[in-house]
């Protein structure tokens, strides 16, 4: 981005527009492989010579382990989990985020404020005020939205750790098991998702593929994306 | 009456406290919890910033001054949520009487002396109860500054707004930060209706003006049967021996 641009009111003391960076969310939903790809995503980039910071929701210094131990156990209501997740994810736009996009870097995200909401939309919470909330956030240069079948995503999911307490949303849910939980869940949370595409300007990616069939479309939107940076790279030595 | 933000009324009663540091609120809401519990009422009471979920994230924060305007005033949403979601709500629900120090006034005026965004800090709690009466506890700046000053205490950071550059000196810098904050709170008594208790006066009478404020809502206010087990001891000729570790402070006879 050249001028940083916020969905609502913006952060207090704001003062220096200009963020040379780029601002790269990958969104989608649980088992989709997001993490997966940042990881070849900022290998890729930093080979072509950007400089390259990655960071995800719950990995803020603040409030990430609060999130972690509040949602290990079983009082947390869901306005304060939205609440909590907010300020997670204001403390590493702040601190992380920014900084970087100011120093030009290419700034990979692992979901944003779009899965925060979806997730507490099913659960009940108003839209608006979560559009409210998350009023600080910095628009990104490209939201990309992986998205799969559930078909495709339940033996993802249960080869990399099962069916998860929350992912299953256990929680407010009240289906007869785990799976049948999960089946649902993730049904409305893509529904949400698939409302959001328009509303946000998400780039649909179709996460059914191989991963390498994901990676090469996310390498050639990512390039038009960061194409008007300098990268360290000498012109010449481009591979092409 | 007590309302959700979506104006649906609770049957429960939601008295609130706020002013500034030494404006002697809490102990005015303790008079009341006291006078309430001992005229039959099931009182709960709820107090800024005691979240068990949240209070260790907000600590760490306070202690390593990791909190900008916007975090800072998050992670208070965060715990006020959830003292609400859990403490307050079904509370209210039940019919009880629910008493908080301090509100979401509080982070109106400290977050506004922040520099965040007035609205957007309205915005973020609008999930918020509406209280049945919200009373402000009304002391001049010197008057409140001696009586917290005046034992020299160690202002911690945040609390003196040190985070706001206003001055090095912690003592200088919180005199201005609660001079802000009072001039919030006064632009807040009209936009939200906040019954004024002149904090000057001597206690008792303090005590009576919010009593006098209270008693017309209390009408179906729900009640506790606190003393059955002494109809049972007296019917039954006990002394009530193993009563006497529940009656202790906290128990629930």
């Amino acid at each position: 981005m050249t001028e940083a641009e916020f969905y609502g009111h913006g952060l207090p003391g704001f003062k220096k527009k200009k963020l040379p960076g780029r601002l790269i969310v990958l969104e989608g939903t649980d088992g989709v492989g997001r993490s997966t790809q940042i990881a070849l995503l900022q290998e890729w980039l930093e080979a072509e010579g950007y400089a390259v910071a990655a960071t995800g929701l719950k990995r803020g210094k603040l409030a990430g382990r609060g999130i972690k131990t509040a949602m290990s156990g079983h009082t947390l209501g869901n306005i304060t989990l939205n609440l909590l997740y907010a300020t997670d994810f204001v403390d590493r736009l702040e601190r992380l985020i920014i900084p970087a996009l100011r120093a030009s870097f290419v700034v990979l995200t692992d979901r944003y404020i779009y899965s925060i909401m979806a997730r507490a939309q099913v659960r009940g919470v108003d839209p608006a005020w979560l559009r409210d909330v998350f009023g600080f956030a910095l628009i990104p240069d490209a939201v990309f939205y992986l998205h799969a079948d559930l078909a495709h995503l339940i033996p993802r999911v249960l080869n990399a750790r099962g069916f998860d307490y929350w992912e299953s949303g256990v929680d407010f849910l009240r289906a007869p098991d785990r799976y049948e939980s999960f089946v649902e869940y993730q049904t409305r949370l893509l529904a949400q998702f698939d409302a959001m595409a328009d509303e946000f300007g998400f780039v649909p990616v179709d996460a059914n593929g191989s991963i390498r069939d994901v990676f090469e479309t996310l390498q050639a939107q990512i390039r038009e994306v960061v194409k008007d940076m300098k990268s360290a790279k000498p012109k010449g030595k481009d591979k092409d | 009456m007590a309302k959700l933000a979506d104006g649906r009324a609770l049957p429960g009663k939601l008295f609130i406290v706020e002013g500034i540091d030494g404006s002697g609120k809490s102990t005015q809401l303790d008079m009341l919890r006291k006078w309430l519990i001992g005229q039959g009422y099931c009182v709960a009471f709820s107090e800024w910033n005691s979240s068990p979920i949240v209070r260790d994230t907000t600590k760490q924060g306070k202690k390593k001054q990791l909190l900008t305007p916007t975090s800072f005033c998050l992670i208070h949403a965060a715990d006020f949520a959830d003292r609400m979601e859990r403490q307050m709500l079904p509370a209210l629900k039940a019919g009880a009487i629910v008493l908080a120090d301090r509100y979401v006034y509080t982070a109106f005026a400290r977050d506004a002396a922040r520099g965040v965004h007035p609205d957007w800090v309205r915005q973020v709690y609008g999930f918020a109860i509406q209280p049945t009466v919200a009373f402000y506890f009304r002391v001049p700046l010197e008057e409140s500054l001696k009586r917290i000053l005046d034992g020299r205490p160690r202002l911690k950071h945040y609390e003196a707004g040190l985070d706001l550059g206003l001055s090095d000196d912690p003592y200088a810098s919180f005199e201005q930060f609660q001079g802000c904050i009072v001039r919030q709170y006064e632009d807040m008594v009209d936009e939200f209706g906040l019954v004024v208790v002149d904090a000057t006066l001597p206690l008792l009478e303090q005590h009576e003006r919010v009593r006098t404020t209270v008693e017309p809502h209390l009408a179906d206010a729900l009640r506790a049967e606190r003393h059955g087990w002494r109809e049972v001891l007296a019917a039954e000729g006990l002394e009530g021996r193993y009563l006497d570790e529940m009656t202790a402070p906290g128990g629930q006879p």
